[in-house]
């Protein structure tokens, strides 16, 4: 008999036919009293601790569930993972286990160097590996989805219509199990799917416009028109340029440089993050108020009908043929790697939106209030008051998304399995193949492996805590 | 006036009157994009998984479930039916009696024997819309020769973990939180710590040694290894004993003047009074345990009969790599419950997670 079916079985006597008669022989129900029975038998071991030890008992008997169920499948491995860490073996008994000390994070460490995962051996090889890619992984994505989640909740947040429809929208995503959100963008990513027909079927359109006559023409003096309406009214407000149309226009120029590629003349080709980099520094310096706002805006305005003139139509749309790649298993290129990262903020971003949502929503209004009177600008109300007392939330949202982030699994191993070749192989993975999935199970690299890990997330954790005890100082 | 303006005015003198302003756009836009990033790829599997395996398997991207009219042919059998454009523009309903080449040979369907070769470019199948139920009835009703997808075991599985584990869940967890929040007694603190601690120790760091505890527990393989090792969650303890925080003492009081037994209490007052926190804490652990995958992956994997939704689909869709209807359809299958469970109960879901700020 297991331990478990003893256990089983002694409670079942214990509190099925001694609280019975313990409590028939306390109270009388009446028939119609049969369910209150059936309670009373349900919390018979906390009226047991009544009787025996009055009311100062009850407590630890309402406690006692939880605390065994922590204690066991918590607390115990724990501890226990030091010790299977120390022993080796295949064995599934903990006794039969030999000692072996600290052999299995030797294994890891038999590097020649650790950050340069190929010198370790297999063991140590795969743990590096796993655990720099998800080191990586958190860089990349926990700032994106912090960003994201927060602009998604200060959007919400606005004064805008259906607001409950849009909140849950983002949430709906956070409800689907690992399991189908996988099936879903195998789906869509894979190589005859979804998004490989829209990206051919837009370029085999844009081809086709582009072959047009005239087109060319067309294009540039729409854009030019476009531009001008849009520069026009950044710079009409009164009290300086306006902030949001600022935003349009340096998006409008981030495409206009990305299409010009002025840095090829000097042959410094494909530096797509200029144009990001241009609009962005011109959306900042317009929203946070420098007295140059307006000559910022039209030195880029100029800016802008020299890329105009300089774009030449036709090489920009010379679409070639496009080859579908299956984004999820093509080697060397880092589109798994791209994907993992927007799949895991598309399904967790909502609720890191919520959280922060809360955090908005407790902000009081008269502030803002007060900003107006001042005739604060947004970006500069956002910037003083909202982001400082949103602070705090978005201090838990990194914490939490960083932890989640260092253990992604599921997604991962539905999606691309780790591959190509180790490119997306992740540290639970490791700890997941090492002692589960394999043919010689070995449960002390993985435990050596898990505790490893343990130190890295408290590492991080500590180290964020510290950073924003430093802010809340100052 | 504009005439954006003109159109969103809102009655009212100027200062006051609504303006649809450019920050309103970028907002709505914003908006906009967002969802249709989060929901096309959703109706995208479900419009595919009612298109028949043909259209699946040829990556049809048209939007309507559009399939091949097969037809029985006197003398010859079932055959697809293509639509032939002769040069003139006229069309005739045909089948291919031979290998598709560039020249193919094709017979009229009223006239079977008379073979006749067209070019491959001139026949386009001949279609009609229709909703291809055989991707769910196959697999669910063990179907031409689908009999690998327990759908019904599965379901039972994946239900009985989800409901016992609730209910275990919501019990335990409401004890603990009644003794924290309406009893003074020696430790309180050690155990507000302790479970404190619990949240701090993520639960993939202690896959192995949990493992060695499940299974000296002789509960490794059944759904009681999945259940019971989360049933005690520090997310809903804390969660509830907030909300009990709020219950005043007086009824404790009065209850207690009346020789009502502590249990009593628990069940007769303070669950009641507390609903609204358990029934948030009821819809997280619904959703934890229906979405659960890496423990079960640990602990079920090896025996079928022990499965949970999640864990079939993922066999499903490792055995045929091919069969990607099928697969879509148990998808959209796995997705329903909880995507109705949503929409019924999102204001509550969105309220209790904004709340708790945990999961």
């Amino acid at each position: 008999m297991t331990p478990a079916g003893f256990v089983v079985a002694f409670a079942a006597l214990f509190w099925g036919l001694g609280g019975a008669i313990w409590l028939l022989k306390r109270r009388s129900y009446t028939l119609r009293q049969v369910p209150q029975f059936f309670m009373d038998l349900l919390g018979f071991p906390v009226e047991l601790a009544q009787s025996v030890w009055g009311r100062g008992g009850v407590p630890y008997a309402l406690l006692l569930p939880n605390m065994l169920i922590f204690g066991f499948f918590t607390f115990l491995p724990v501890i226990l993972n030091f010790y299977v860490s120390f022993t080796g073996g295949a064995s599934i008994s903990l006794f039969d286990r030999p000692w072996v000390g600290w052999e299995k994070y030797g294994e890891i460490f038999n590097c020649e160097s650790i950050f340069t995962p190929k010198t370790c051996t297999n063991p140590g090889y795969n743990f590096w590996t796993g655990m720099f890619n998800t080191l990586w992984f958190a860089a990349i994505q926990v700032p994106i989805l912090c960003v994201v989640a927060l602009i998604t909740a200060l959007v919400v947040n606005q004064n805008i219509k259906g607001r409950g429809f849009w909140r849950a929208m983002f949430f709906y995503p956070v409800m689907l199990s690992p399991v189908v959100i996988a099936n879903i963008w195998n789906w869509v990513l894979h190589r005859k799917g979804a998004l490989n027909a829209s990206i051919g079927e837009a370029r085999e359109a844009m081809t086709g416009l582009a072959g047009l006559s005239g087109f060319d023409m067309v294009a540039t003096v729409l854009f030019a028109v476009i531009l001008l309406i849009v520069s026009e009214r950044t710079l009409r407000g009164n009290d300086g340029p306006s902030a949001s149309w600022a935003g349009v226009f340096g998006a409008l120029l981030a495409l206009l440089v990305y299409w010009a590629q002025p840095l090829s003349l000097i042959g410094m080709g494909g530096f797509g993050w200029l144009g990001l980099a241009l609009g962005a520094g011109l959306y900042w310096v317009v929203s946070s108020g420098q007295s140059a706002a307006r000559l910022v805006v039209i030195g880029a305005g100029i800016l802008c009908v020299a890329l105009l003139l300089a774009i030449q139509f036709d090489s920009v749309f010379s679409f070639g043929r496009y080859r579908p790649i299956n984004w999820l298993v093509t080697p060397n290129t880092g589109w798994p790697f791209f994907w993992l990262v927007f799949v895991f903020c598309w399904s967790h971003m909502g609720f890191y939106m919520l959280i922060l949502l809360a955090g908005l929503q407790a902000i009081p209004r008269d502030l803002y209030e007060a900003a107006k009177m001042d005739a604060t600008k947004p970006f500069r109300a956002f910037y003083r008051i909202t982001l400082p007392l949103v602070m705090p939330t978005l201090t838990v949202v990194l914490v939490l998304s960083l932890i989640r982030s260092f253990q992604i699994f599921d997604e991962v191993y539905l999606l691309t399995g780790g591959g190509p070749g180790r490119e997306t192989f992740m540290v639970v993975q490791n700890i997941y193949e090492v002692a589960f999935s394999n043919d010689h199970p070995d449960y002390g690299q993985a435990a050596a492996g898990s505790i490893l890990m343990a130190v890295v997330i408290a590492v991080f954790t500590f180290f964020q805590l510290w950073i924003t005890r430093r802010q809340s100082d100052l | 006036m504009s005439v954006a303006t003109f159109l969103t005015r809102t009655k009212g003198n100027k200062d006051t009157a609504e303006t649809f302003s450019i920050q309103d756009f970028l907002a709505y836009a914003y908006l906009l994009v967002g969802v249709l990033v989060i929901l096309v790829p959703v109706l995208w599997t479900f419009f595919s998984s009612i298109k028949s395996d043909t259209a699946v398997e040829s990556f049809d991207t048209r939007l309507a479930p559009m399939s091949q009219i097969s037809q029985e042919i006197t003398g010859v059998g079932p055959k697809d039916i293509w639509v032939y454009t002769a040069e003139d523009g006229s069309t005739q309903l045909v089948y291919k009696a031979g290998p598709t080449r560039k020249l193919t040979d094709v017979a009229l369907v009223d006239q079977p024997d008379e073979v006749f070769k067209v070019p491959r470019k001139s026949l386009s199948p001949h279609e009609e819309m229709r909703v291809a139920t055989e991707n769910y009835l196959d697999p669910i009703l063990k179907r031409n020769g689908q009999d690998n997808f327990q759908f019904f075991t599965y379901l039972y599985n994946s239900v009985f973990v989800t409901v016992v584990a609730t209910l275990i869940t919501l019990l335990i967890n409401a004890m603990a939180a009644f003794a924290l929040s309406k009893y003074r007694f020696k430790g309180r603190l050690t155990f507000t710590i302790l479970i404190v601690a619990t949240l701090l120790i993520p639960s993939s760091i202690i896959l192995v040694s949990l493992f060695f505890v499940v299974w000296s527990f002789g509960i490794f393989g059944s759904l009681w290894g999945v259940i019971i090792p989360a049933a005690a969650t520090p997310t809903g303890v804390f969660l509830l004993r907030q909300y009990m925080l709020t219950i005043p003492d007086e009824l404790l009081e009065a209850a207690r003047m009346d020789a009502a037994s502590e249990w009593r209490i628990f069940w007769r007052i303070i669950i009641p009074l507390s609903l609204p926190a358990l029934s948030v804490l009821a819809i997280l652990s619904v959703i934890w345990r229906w979405n659960d995958f890496l423990w079960p992956l640990i602990v079920l994997i090896s025996d079928p009969a022990t499965h949970t939704l999640q864990l079939g689909l993922t066999q499903f869709a490792g055995e045929f790599d091919t069969n990607f209807h099928y697969i879509l359809a148990m998808t959209v299958v796995t997705l329903i419950p909880i995507t109705l469970v949503f929409v019924w109960l999102q204001r509550f879901i969105t309220t209790g997670i904004a709340t708790t700020g945990l999961k």
